[in-house]
Formats: C-alpha cells, sequence, structure tokens
C-alpha cells in the first residue's frame, strides 16, 4: 500500500502540472535492535513516518494541504489522512485562518514533520503526552505582529482525538490551544525562537465526570505500552515551553551549524483524586552539530516524571533517555542515520531498553518547505 | 500654579507629539522591500533610493540553504514587494516565509512577489530527473544575476512592478531606470572590452553559480567539484576531476564565497604552481570591494583577470 501510494507520488511529482501545485512523497525506512518503552518503532525492520503529499494554491485567497502518512506499529501497516487543511493567503493585519486537519503548532516540535526530525523517534515529551505527533481536526487564527522581533500569537480549537490514551467517545470534547512565540537574529551568526503554549484538554475534563472514568483510568495504568496513538500521559491543562537557539558561522548554516532545542511541559489536573503537586513533567534537551556539509551529530537528553493514577492514589513513573546520533545526509533527497538510545527506568517502566536504530529517509519531488 | 508650571513644557511636549506623528507617518509610508538575494536588494536600491530595502541572504550564505528564521518571517511581514529568484531556488525556505507571513502582499500571484525567473531565459533547463541526481533545477540554472545584460532585463522588470504597486512613484521611478540603463549599457560594453583576454581561459568550478558569467565572457568551466548538484565535493569525485584535468591543467579553481576552499586548494595543491584559487563573492557583498552591482563585475573582471596574468 505504501509502496502504491510512493509510486504514485512519484509519478505525480515527475509530470509536474502547469499550476503551482506540487506534490511529493518522502520514505522513512528504519531498524532497531529494540522496541523502546513508549516508544514508536518496532524491533527490526519497520516503516517510520513515510507519506505523500500535495499542497498549493486555491486561487488568490487560499492555499491547502494534503498528506496521507503510512507507517508500521505493532508489526501493522497503519495508513491514514494526516493532513487536510485550507488556510487564508489574503487576510489583512497579519492575520491568518486555518481549518481542517492539520498539527498543532504547540511547542516547537510538533507542528514538524518527524521525517525532518534530528533523531529516529521524537522525544519522551511528545511520545508520552501528545501520542508522538498530534494532529487533529479543528480551527486556528494566528497573529503576526508588523515588528522587526518575530511575535506570533495562536488560538487553535480542537476536536482532541489522541489527547486521552483511549479514544472514548465523548459528548463534549474538545481541545484548546494558546500559543506565543518570539524570534530573532542576533548578529550574523545566531538566530533564537522562544514560546510557550497552553493545552487545555476539555476532552480529558470530560472524560473525568463521565461514567467511564474509573474504566479509563484503569487501562491508563498499563506500564511502558509500547503502542503510541493516543497520549499515553495526560490532563486537563499542559503547559510548554520552548526554546531553540541556532549557530552558524556567518549565517552559513549549509557549512557548518549548531543547533539547540529546549522543550519543557507540565501537565496538571491528572483527575479528581490529583492534588496540586500531583502533576507529570517531560523535559529533553538536543544538541546537533553539523560539522560538515551533509554531515551532523547530535545527542539528546530526554527525562519524563509521571503520576501514574492507581484507584485514588498515584504512583511515581521516571524514566530517562538518552541518544546519540549520526547522520549523513548528500543532498536535500536523502538521509542516512545512526543512532545509539538507551533507557533508565527509575520507576514504572520495566520495559525501558537500549537499542541501536539505523534510518534512511528518502524525499522524492517537492515537499512542503521546512520551518526553523 | 498649574497652568504656570506646565507652560514651559508646552513646546517639548509639541515636540515629541510631532515627532510621533512624523515617525508613524514614516513608518506607515516607508515602501518596503524584501530581496532574497543581495543582487535583487542592490537592483532595487538604484531603482527606488527612498524605499526601505531589506536583503534575506548575503553573500557568505548558500541561497539554496537557507533556513525559514523567525527574523525572516518578521521581514516579509512588512514588505510591499518582494523580489526573488525563483526557478526553485529558494523552494527549501520562502514558501515558508510566505505561509507564516501573513501578508497578502507578497503571496505567489500577486503583484508583490516578483520572481526573476519568471521574466528571464533561463540556460540548462532540464527535466525533472529522478531524486539520485542530486538538487536538480528544471527550470534552468538560477544564478542568472551574473550576466550583467540579465540584470538590465531585471531592471526593466522590477521598475514596471514598482510602478503597478506604487504609482505615485512612477516618474521617480521611470527617471531612476533610465539613468541606470544608460550607465549600465556603458559599463557591459567596458566589461567586455577588459575581459576581452578572458576568452577561452578554462577554470574548475563548484557548482553552476558562475555559469553565466562564463557563458558572458566565453570562459570554459572543464569540471565541476560537486559530483552532482548541490552535493558537497567528494574525495572519490575530486580524484577524477584531478585526472581529467591534470594533462591540461586549468587557469583557475573558483569557488563562491559560501563554499569551503578546502577542495580546491587540496586540488591546487595536486596541479602544481601555475593554477590560482580563487574565491569570488557571487553576488554584491556587504563590504568592498564589491559592495555595489557595478564593482561586483568589476571585482570578479579584475579578479579573473589577475589569476591568468
Amino acid at each position: 500500500m505504501a509502496v502504491i501510494l510512493f509510486f504514485a507520488a512519484t509519478a505525480a511529482s515527475a509530470q509536474q502540472p502547469a499550476s503551482d501545485w506540487q506534490a511529493g512523497a518522502v520514505l522513512d525506512i528504519s531498524a532497531a535492535s529494540r522496541a523502546l518503552a513508549l516508544g514508536q518503532r518496532d524491533q527490526g525492520l519497520g516503516l517510520g513516518h513515510s507519506d505523500v503529499s500535495i499542497n498549493g494554491p486555491i486561487g488568490h485567497r487560499f492555499e491547502a494541504q494534503a498528506t496521507a502518512a503510512a507507517h508500521t506499529l505493532d508489526r501493522k501497516l497503519e495508513v491514514e489522512l494526516e493532513e487536510a487543511w485550507v488556510q487564508t493567503r489574503a487576510l489583512p493585519a497579519g492575520l491568518q485562518v486555518r481549518a481542517g486537519r492539520f498539527a498543532s503548532q504547540l511547542g516547537y516540535l510538533n507542528e514538524q514533520h518527524p521525517h525532518t526530525d534530528d533523531f529516529v523517534q521524537r522525544p519522551l515529551l511528545h511520545r508520552a503526552f501528545l501520542g508522538g505527533h498530534w494532529t487533529d481536526d479543528g480551527m486556528r487564527i494566528n497573529w503576526t505582529a508588523p515588528t522587526d522581533l518575530y511575535v506570533r500569537l495562536g488560538l487553535e480549537a480542537f476536536r482532541g482525538r489522541r489527547l486521552v490514551e483511549e479514544t472514548a467517545s465523548s459528548r463534549r470534547p474538545g481541545a484548546v490551544v494558546l500559543s506565543g512565540r518570539l524570534g530573532s537574529d542576533i548578529g550574523l551568526s545566531q538566530s533564537w525562537q522562544a514560546g510557550l503554549s497552553l493545552l487545555h484538554n476539555r476532552r480529558e475534563a470530560a472524560l473525568e465526570s463521565g461514567e467511564d472514568a474509573e474504566e479509563g483510568h484503569e487501562e491508563g495504568h498499563a506500564e511502558g505500552h509500547t503502542h503510541g496513538h493516543g497520549a499515553a500521559f495526560s490532563g486537563r491543562r499542559m503547559w510548554l515551553a520552548e526554546l531553540v537557539w541556532k549557530w552558524a558561522p556567518d549565517g552559513n548554516n549549509r557549512e557548518k551549524q549548531v543547533r539547540v532545542a529546549y522543550e519543557h511541559a507540565l501537565v496538571e489536573g491528572l483527575d479528581r483524586f490529583a492534588s496540586d503537586s500531583d502533576r507529570h513533567q517531560a523535559s529533553y534537551l538536543s544538541v546537533v552539530w553539523r560539522f560538515a556539509p551533509g554531515w551532523e551529530t547530535g545527542l539528546r537528553a530526554d527525562l519524563l516524571r509521571v503520576r501514574q493514577p492507581h484507584e485514588d492514589h498515584f504512583d511515581d513513573g521516571r524514566l530517562r533517555e538518552a541518544a546519540l546520533m549520526l547522520a549523513y545526509k548528500p543532498s536535500h533527497a536523502q538521509t542516512l542515520r545512526l543512532q545509539f538510545t538507551r533507557q533508565h527506568d527509575r520507576g514504572g517502566f520495566p520495559t525501558a531498553t537500549h537499542s541501536v536504530q539505523i534510518q534512511y529517509i528518502l524525499n522524492v519531488g517537492a515537499h512542503a518547505a521546512h520551518a526553523f | 500654579m498649574q497652568h504656570t508650571r506646565s507652560k514651559p513644557r508646552a513646546p517639548s511636549w509639541r515636540f515629541a507629539l510631532a515627532c510621533c506623528a512624523f515617525w508613524s507617518a514614516g513608518a506607515a509610508q516607508a515602501f518596503s522591500v524584501f530581496t532574497c538575494e543581495p543582487e535583487w536588494a542592490a537592483l532595487a536600491r538604484q531603482l527606488a533610493p527612498t524605499a526601505e530595502v531589506r536583503s534575506a541572504t548575503h553573500a557568505r550564505q548558500d541561497p539554496h540553504h537557507i533556513e525559514a528564521r523567525p527574523s525572516l518571517i518578521a521581514m516579509l511581514r512588512r514588505a510591499d514587494l518582494a523580489v526573488c529568484t525563483g526557478a526553485e531556488l529558494e523552494a527549501g525556505w520562502l514558501p515558508i516565509l510566505q505561509q507564516r507571513s501573513g501578508n497578502p502582499r507578497v503571496q505567489n500571484r500577486a503583484p508583490g512577489m516578483l520572481f526573476a525567473a519568471d521574466h528571464l531565459t533561463l540556460i540548462d533547463p532540464r527535466p525533472a530527473g529522478s531524486f539520485l541526481e542530486g538538487d536538480v533545477h528544471a527550470a534552468g540554472n538560477p544564478h542568472a544575476h551574473l550576466d550583467p545584460r540579465r540584470i538590465l532585463e531585471m531592471a526593466d522588470v522590477i521598475a514596471r512592478r514598482l510602478e503597478e504597486i506604487d504609482p505615485a512613484g512612477r516618474d521617480e521611478y521611470r527617471a531612476r531606470l533610465a539613468a541606470f540603463q544608460a550607465d549600465w549599457q556603458a559599463r557591459i560594453q567596458q566589461w567586455e572590452r577588459r575581459a576581452w583576454p578572458l576568452r577561452g581561459t578554462r577554470v574548475v568550478a563548484q557548482h553552476s553559480t558562475f555559469a553565466y558569467l562564463w557563458r558572458w565572457l566565453a570562459i570554459e568551466q572543464v569540471a565541476d567539484l560537486e559530483p552532482k548538484p548541490g552535493v558537497p565535493p567528494t574525495p572519490r569525485h575530486l580524484q577524477k576531476v584531478l585526472e581529467t584535468v591534470r594533462a591540461a591543467p586549468p587557469s583557475a579553481l573558483v569557488v563562491s564565497a559560501y563554499q569551503d576552499p578546502r577542495a580546491v586548494q587540496w586540488l591546487a595543491q595536486q596541479l602544481g604552481t601555475n593554477v590560482t584559487v580563487l574565491q569570488l563573492p557571487s553576488t554584491v557583498t556587504e563590504e568592498q570591494p564589491a559592495d555595489t552591482l557595478p564593482a561586483l563585475f568589476d571585482h570578479l573582471i579584475e579578479r579573473l583577470l589577475a589569476a591568468t596574468r
């Protein structure tokens, strides 16, 4: 199926129509010596986040993008419509509205396609709290300030699919994300971006107040789940702070570059038994160094601290992860990555392990340009 | 009491208000031009000297590999006109800037978004090949600004677009264009005379960055340091280049200011003493000696002449 999609996109990209519409495909194949706790890649050979994507304008006022994604999980191939959105291009005063299915812009990494990541798997933070990559049906309104300092404020409202571990059909769904982001350059060589997002998870609240709450928490207690679809841990509110700093001599990032990214998440309001001190936290720090054109190495340290509900009390769960990677990118089209990941169980994650992963990514045709 | 005290302050208060009014009027009215590359900024400054012209990139950056940085989104947010090269040169970053800027004036097909490649004839168009052929631009080589005759064509295109977006400045733009054209045509003739000895010179260069310059001056690029377009030089490929040019070494080995010179330095060492390594600016630089368009071509021709002497 994925192969068919892949070749369909190859054919589509080869015969570019005269319009501005573009099509592209990404193939992501990986092999892992073991499956990680809270991981999203199987042991052995697997298909990572591979997609077929089209994007282009609809008249002068709108642009649209659709992406069908496929990956294997638990040895099964899963295909889904990952993105299908329309966005305005002609609103005044720096305003933009997007509607459809898309990835929330909360935090740094979530709105980016996983195949542009610097590591084989998303950070623990994203795997534990956002199901790896949170895309959902909803609407977004953004405002960009007319200033030299980049200022962007955004409000998103979603159905809230996947934010709770089981796909409970609730009568009061919904998740709202408020986010702000700043960014600029420092001289020729440095640039930075900082942001703060607040996710209000009404779906979690609905689940909590509903009759099925007890059942939900029994399931939520399952330790070290490997299935990565819904969020493994959730609460009513999540704060997510992001800080990104990049350095390249004279701004020539083709030759050499250092990229540092940090995200920290705090999840509150776990359930009705939770006190103010019962909350989940996760953070990661990643440092990637492009030491020659096409060659990168990087290190990422992840920390996850959760309070796992168990009837009327909570158990501590702690998981640490460290990843070291080396990547070769001979051109825009290809990436070959070798990664070693080590997990430490500090309570509640008996499936923690270590793994050697190899990943190959192939881009064909025109794919949506990459964000900072 | 209060009245007498406030009286001496009135002038400074009024002055501040006047300043504010002046500043906000100025901020609202300053015509803002965003360019993807410095050559178009230099040209826009010639044609619209009162506009606020800013380039997203500079000569020491590889324009193929720019990141959609927050500062660039903010820069595009306020632009009335954006001038870029097109032909997929900016495909990796400009679409994100457009999408996130929230600026309707600079979206594709809007009058405020101008791509040079839509108005110039490009050399070496290639059918979209397989992904293994490197970063190929199907529409042709995008580095067209290194042919001064194409700069002349673009001056006309940019001036007409300025008129369209800012009709109030029409006479000014026309006068500026006429002056630029007269001056530039004279310069082209001078450059062609001056560069006459360069005809038939053989060079090795990295990427097709200077292809338009070579074609204009009848210089022959006998080998490319890149194994495939956009792919950095590899030891194996450099060995192959060395084999092909050893019998008849080129006069110069050329890299751009944003390319790593180590590959050509190694090649020069292998070839011996008569070969010059030239690291040339491929666009207008921020400092002298190539800080304007005329200075850029003066500089390129002088450096090449010095290398072949």
